[in-house]
């Protein structure tokens, strides 16, 4: 590896020596792998909790309501829900891993992919863990409280029974690679229950452990350990284990499977026992002091956590007597802004991102966290937004070493998507195939699976999206390893396009110009759609990405020339005379639902900036996409509120911005769109149903940090959409942006009050505010406070 | 055989004695001048007097056959539908009743319809047209039963349905027994009208000298053979039925009339779902009556939640002021003494003997006496639970909206309150009782009822997590250092108020100031402007309302985001109720909007507003 840009900051030197060693390691580095020896901090040097970060409430969920009212833990990989009920904890426990399906390559009757549970597959949980404690009630104990705190990474419970205090904490390790639940109590209270640990795809139970394999020959294994350090006893009764008498009880968990990311070892790592494993783990696991865990844990997740700052200002002292559930609900009824609870929100997201993307596959629509088997869309990865949405609060709210997960994965599959597409795109069924009859590259489906495989219909900009969120992901980091590991992706993207553009000639003018085959518009309109303004956006990112990239890595100099030409040949959206609006298809016709929740069309003004309010794009095609923007309306849900807040954000509309971000705090109840009982958000599917969809979890976050700062390389804009609701006092520090920098802002009345900016390898930007603006010149590392915005 | 009146009757005071003798009076002269025989006695007018009634001074206690008979449990039906009633079955159940329940005041042994049909549902009448005893069932005749009960220290109950069933009509030539001249022609409509809830019987003509008679001497039978208590059932309006040929007011005064002519106190517990409209004739002639349909499930298990447990939670409020002694709101058996055979979780059992114990129905378990499970035993013996349905402090009723969270209350004669907290939602939830909504704020003492333990000093509210279908059970007494609250007005009809929609003004006997606000459907909605208060915070404003059916209403507080509450029928339109909704209002002046939505909202008569939160 010779980098002539010196990379001076510590942690970009780490972040790269990893991708290095991933990037030699691929294809052998399984996601359940023995654990190197953990680094254990030393034991003074734990903070104590901090209420602003520390959610809670008066209730547990139960077995019915985990997704609404499950807590998650997770350590990356491994995870849970946990119900925190005092007579029966359960833990719901996954592994990122856990998928049923496979490369799904016979096609249905039209050209499209089969989208079944056995075929293309579905992630599904790994196990469930029960402790009971017979006594216990619900009904039967008092003052029930448990909490999340999102610094240390803890579920904590705690209730009183005949006058003795039960306490619980529950969290999952990275380091150790286990979930700890520990029991304590004061006052003389002892333990007496049983506890198992079973697996849900019925597997036989045998007393400690378990271990399985799908039909697609994934295997996958559990274990569990019980013991108490005081008096009491824990015995191993068959496929459960008792405890009687106990003072206290440490039980750990852990599991995994046996995928790997390697498509020519059919993702399967052989030499791997996952059961095996597992009772590897919990046994040295449990040769630490639970004290010795938890602050191991808390070292490794405070971190990432404590990267970011936020400080959207100060809740009344009457919101905070509230808990998290009535505060939710009561920033609804009062329509008072609860800006603890709002800063709260997104560290929530960051929280989860933490905890469910590391070290193994990125999060698909429900991240780590099940209630059932059998979740909705199999909780795949989508790629016309969701799985894009997942990732674009991962730079931006400073934890880009979660994003790795998604590249990793993305990389790990091209072998196949390249295979499938080769193959299989230009099946005669398929409407979306090229009508030139030529193939190259790779794309994906609207869904793809941890096993090489596509489902349900084809998605040509699919691959461009993908690209796009990848290559953003290096302008922050700007990690040349980085970007040596992503640009076979985007060589194999524009090689697909290469053989997909069509020349037209435009009527009237006759300019010659290039246009994407027949396409959808996701997920609206005609099907057949050519230049739909979706994928001439993307796909001219794209190629802009790629001529980048190839000039920063000095490679594939003439093939990206190339490309760049084709890119100046890319048809572009026009503004409709007849609605006024960006057209979504080379049509002036509204060819689909006008409020439709996907912002397809708009891709050019988020995630894109091709369209930007500052001058430099007409201001027609700004108008356009402003009216299409509108029309789309306010009244959505989850991830689609949360785009168009993005957009709004971009388009420095504050009020609208934070009306779509409080939208989707609206408490969800009876399955309602909104923020459930555990903030997890609810997408309603219809009246009394309500499904969790974790993109809106992320997709608000990045919506919230857009309002604050925005950045392009080169350029960088403070307190772009900046509510009312914060004006008053705040700080976002830590927050990376586009180019090489992280931002340190604070605020009062509205106006930055404090600007510095760092270089994580960045050399120069412009920061504008209000119509002032610097030039900024910083060597790699250094920092600088900037005076003049502060007036 | 007669037996004798006084020697049956236990000796419960100087009301007692009046009625007695008043109904052997009655019993005299009925033989030889029956044309005044529907004379109404003048018993009932006692009622309401300061003494306490013979009967039903507290909601009964004790055991019925019916849960069981409509169960399709494993081997509980083993010769068919309703095959469980048998003697042998009701004597073990009376002997367990007697052995573990009787202490605690369980002692009526109830039996249920079917004593006089075979296996196969087929009647049988004596020759006087009266229900006789299937003698596969009942070997020994239903006298040798209640005899056996009546030994073991209990009464013994017994059932028949309202009219003259159609098998018992027999051409019209069976005989009216004790009344000469008289047949079963003679008691019914000439175009054989039916009646009662399954229409399974000739509606009886009480217009016509005989009628009376046949119920004297169905009456009569059933003190002979020694019964406490009579289930009537099937009666109108009610039980599923409206119209004149369902209304069976006239049905039920006769057996008043004819209970009192036997001179033997027997309880007359009325079923089903009776109209509420009636209930002053349902207070007048009985002394309880089933507000609602079965609580059975005619399923695999005796009940279920949904089926129709949670039922009553929406249709017991407007019972409540109804209640009293002499007279009961029947919320129907109580079956919570084993899990696996009730089909519930343990939340849901302790739920519905809470809602049964602070709504004072009577508590008759319909459970397998033998077979109760310890957590059974713990609920129908919890003794401080039991006091709060047999002590005497009122029924309580919801104080809170009757949202999935909701809080019963009831203010007791020493000063404290009996508060239950019920979780209604499938999930587990925090539920809050705010003090102020009972009517005082600062310190109060609360007693856990089902844990029996003191949870010491509560300031202006308790909260408590509750399962799925859960409830907590508190007495709740305030310190002497607590406050009463005072609230300010503001009627709903005042000028300055907002109507939009078809909200209108309409006029309300019951309500102040003789105006609600009505029409509150479909986009109707109430705005009521300067609502003042001096601090902002969350505010238990208190609703009054006026709703035939319960309704539901979006309530918010300057413009921001409505919260959508129910408010439990009140019974009719031209009786108020009053609930407290939480509001979140600012310092100042602020509007409060009640809004239909895209519902129909109860009529609004007033809101008051603490003066402080």
């Amino acid at each position: 590896m010779t980098s002539r840009t010196p990379e001076p900051s510590r942690r970009t030197l780490l972040s790269l020596a990893a991708s290095t060693s991933l990037a030699g390691a691929l294809g052998t580095l399984p996601a359940f792998a023995a654990s190197a020896a953990p680094l254990r901090p030393p034991a003074e040097s734990e903070a104590p909790a901090d209420d602003r970060h520390v959610l809670w409430w008066r209730a547990p969920a139960d077995e019915h309501s985990m997704i609404e009212q499950g807590l998650p833990v997770g350590n990356g990989r491994l995870g849970a829900l946990a119900s925190n009920d005092p007579g029966r904890e359960l833990l719901l426990v996954t592994d990122a891993t856990m998928w049923t399906g496979g490369l799904n390559d016979t096609l249905d009757a039209d050209g499209q992919f089969p989208y079944g549970r056995d075929d293309f597959g579905s992630f599904t949980l790994l196990a469930r863990l029960t402790v009971d404690l017979p006594g216990h009630d619900l009904s039967a104990v008092h003052d029930y409280r448990r909490t999340l705190d999102l610094a240390r990474g803890l579920v904590t419970t705690s209730y009183v029974r005949s006058g003795v205090t039960y306490r619980r904490e529950i969290f999952a390790s990275r380091p150790d690679d286990v979930i700890v639940v520990h029991f304590t109590a004061s006052g003389g209270g002892r333990y007496t229950g049983s506890l198992t640990l079973d697996g849900t795809h019925g597997e036989t139970p045998t007393s400690t452990s378990f271990g399985a394999s799908f039909p697609n020959g994934l295997r996958y294994g559990a274990a569990v350990t019980a013991s108490t350090s005081g008096p009491g006893r824990v015995t191993v009764r068959g496929a459960r284990i008792d405890f009687s008498g106990c003072a206290d009880l440490t039980v750990v968990v852990s599991g995994g499977t046996d995928y790997a990311p390697d498509a020519s070892a059919g993702y399967r790592d052989p030499s791997l026992d996952p059961e095996d494993l597992a009772r590897t783990k919990v046994r040295a696991a449990a040769t630490h002091p639970v004290g010795t865990l938890r602050s191991t844990h808390i070292a490794d997740h405070r971190a990432l956590y404590g990267r970011l700052g936020l400080d959207l200002g100060t809740s009344t002292a009457r919101q905070r007597a509230l808990d998290t559930w009535e505060r939710i609900q009561e920033r609804h009824a009062s329509g008072e802004p609860d800006p603890e609870l709002e800063a709260a929100y997104l560290q929530f997201g960051r929280y989860l991102m933490i905890s469910g993307s590391r070290g193994s596959l990125p999060m698909g629509l429900q991240g780590l966290w099940l209630d059932g088997n059998d979740p909705d869309w199999m909780g795949d990865y989508h790629t016309d937004i969701n799985i894009q949405m997942n990732y674009w609060m991962a730079d931006r709210t400073a934890l880009p070493s979660c994003f790795d997960a998604l590249a990793d994965y993305c990389l790990a599959q091209l072998p196949s998507w390249t295979e499938l597409t080769g193959r299989l795109f230009q099946d005669p069924r398929n409407r979306f195939r090229n009508s030139s009859g030529v193939i190259a590259g790779w794309t994906v489906a609207f869904s793809t699976d941890p096993h090489g495989g596509l489902g349900w219909w084809w998605h040509p900009a699919g691959n461009a999206w993908l690209c796009n969120t990848l290559y953003e992901h290096y302008e922050y980091t700007l990690s040349r390893a980085y970007l040596e590991k992503i640009h076979p992706l985007l060589k194999g993207a524009c090689a697909f396009w290469e053989a997909r553009l069509l020349p037209v000639s435009l009527p009237g003018s006759g300019e010659e110009v290039l246009i994407a085959d027949a396409g959808w518009s996701p997920e609206h309109g005609p099907q057949d759609g050519k230049g739909n303004t979706y994928d001439q956006e993307l796909v001219w990112a794209l190629f802009g990405n790629y001529h980048a990239a190839c000039t920063r890595l000095g490679k594939d100099t003439a093939h990206a020339q190339r490309i760049a030409a084709l890119r100046e040949k890319l048809y572009l959206p026009r503004v409709s005379p007849t609605t006024g609006w960006l057209e979504e298809w080379m049509s002036p016709d509204n060819l689909g639902e006008t409020t439709h929740r996907h912002l397809s069309p708009l891709v050019g003004l988020f995630p894109g900036d091709r369209i930007r309010p500052d001058g430099s794009t007409p201001q027609e095609i700004v108008d356009g996409a402003t009216a299409l923007l509108t029309a789309r309306g306010m009244d959505s849900y989850g991830w689609a509120n949360a785009w168009r807040a993005l957009c709004w954000a971009r388009l420095k509309n504050a009020g609208t911005a934070y009306q779509l971000v409080v939208n989707n705090l609206r408490p969800s109840t009876g399955g309602s769109n909104g923020t459930a009982f555990n903030l997890f958000d609810i997408y309603q599917t219809e009246p009394g149903r309500g499904i969790f969809q974790i993109d809106a979890n992320f997709g608000t976050p990045a919506a919230m940090i857009e309002m604050l700062l925005y950045a392009r390389p080169g350029h960088i804009e403070l307190l772009p959409a900046l509510p009312d609701a914060w004006a008053a006092s705040g700080a976002l520090t830590g927050a990376a942006v586009r180019g090489g920098f992280t931002v340190d802002l604070h605020w009062r009345d509205g106006r930055p009050s404090l600007v510095r900016l760092h270089s994580t390898g960045g050399r120069t930007t412009t920061v504008t505010y209000g119509g002032l603006s610097r030039k900024v010149v910083l060597e790699p590392g250094a920092s600088v406070t900037l005076k003049g915005f502060t007036g | 055989m007669r037996s004798s009146p006084r020697s049956a009757l236990p000796a419960r005071g100087l009301r007692a004695m009046v009625v007695l003798a008043l109904a052997a009076g009655l019993a005299t002269t009925a033989h030889s001048t029956p044309a005044h025989a529907a004379d109404t006695p003048t018993a009932p007018a006692a009622r309401h007097t300061a003494s306490a009634p013979a009967l039903a001074a507290k909601p009964y206690m004790g055991w019925s056959s019916w849960s069981m008979q409509s169960s399709k449990y494993p081997g509980l039906n083993p010769d068919g539908d309703y095959s469980y009633l048998t003697e042998a079955n009701v004597l073990e159940q009376a002997d367990a009743l007697a052995a573990k329940l009787k202490k605690y005041g369980y002692e009526y042994v109830n039996i249920d319809a079917g004593w006089w049909r075979d296996n196969t549902w087929t009647p049988e009448f004596d020759t006087y047209a009266r229900q006789k005893p299937d003698p596969v069932r009942f070997p020994h005749g239903m006298k040798a039963v209640a005899d056996h009960i009546h030994a073991k220290g209990l009464k013994a109950g017994i059932y028949l349905p309202v009219g003259l069933e159609k098998e018992a009509y027999h051409d019209g030539t069976s005989p009216i027994w004790n009344a000469p001249g008289c047949t079963t022609a003679d008691i019914v409509y000439s175009d054989l009208r039916t009646t009662n809830g399954w229409d399974s019987a000739y509606k009886l003509d009480f217009s016509r000298p005989c009628t009376q008679k046949y119920i004297d001497s169905q009456a009569q039978l059933l003190a002979d053979w020694g019964y406490d208590f009579l289930k009537l059932d099937g009666v109108g309006p009610g039980s599923f039925k409206s119209g004149d040929n369902y209304d069976n007011v006239p049905d039920v005064a006769a057996w008043h009339q004819a209970i009192a002519a036997t001179g033997r106190p027997i309880h007359l517990e009325l079923s089903w779902s009776l109209d509420i409209q009636h209930a002053a004739d349902w207070k007048k002639y009985s002394n309880g009556w089933r507000v609602d349909t079965d609580v059975e499930c005619y399923c695999n298990t005796l009940v279920s939640w949904e089926n129709s447990v949670d039922d009553r939670f929406a249709d017991a409020p407007a019972w409540t002021r109804h209640a009293g002694p002499g007279g009961w709101n029947d919320l129907d058996s109580l079956d919570v003494g084993n899990g696996t055979m009730d089909g519930l979780t343990k939340a849901e059992r302790q739920s519905y003997a809470t809602l049964w114990a602070i709504a004072k129905s009577p508590l008759y378990t319909g459970d397998d006496l033998t077979r109760l499970d310890s957590y059974g035993v713990s609920l129908l013996t919890n003794r401080e639970v039991i006091a709060v349905d047999q002590g005497d402090g009122p029924p309580a009723q919801p104080v809170t909206a009757s949202d999935p969270q909701q809080v019963w209350a009831a203010k007791n004669p020493d000063g404290s309150y009996t508060v239950a907290l019920f979780n209604l939602a499938d999930a587990p939830a925090a539920v809050t009782a705010d003090w102020s909504a009972l009517g005082f704020t600062g310190q109060a003492a609360v007693r856990d009822l089902w844990n029996h333990e003191n949870l010491g000093d509560h300031r202006n509210r308790i909260t408590e997590a509750l399962p799925a279908h859960g409830s907590r059970l508190f007495t709740v007494t305030p310190r002497r250092s607590s406050h009463t609250v005072h609230y300010t007005g503001y009627e709903a009809e005042a000028p300055a108020n907002t109507l939009s929609g078809n909200a209108s003004v309409a006029d309300c006997a019951a309500c102040s100031g003789g105006k609600k606000a009505g029409n509150l459907y479909l986009g109707g909605k109430l705005t009521i402007t300067n609502v003042v208060v001096d601090k902002p915070g969350t505010y238990q404003v208190k609703v009054t309302y006026v709703s035939g059916d319960a309704r539901s209403a979006l309530i918010s507080a300057n413009g921001g985001g409505a919260v959508r509450h129910t408010f439990a029928s009140t019974g009719d339109w031209g009786t108020t109720g009053t609930v407290s909704v939480p509001v979140t209002l600012k310092a100042g002046s602020n509007t409060l909007t009640i809004d239909s939505g895209s519902d129909y909202a109860p009529d609004i008569d007033r809101i008051d507003v603490p003066q402080s939160s």
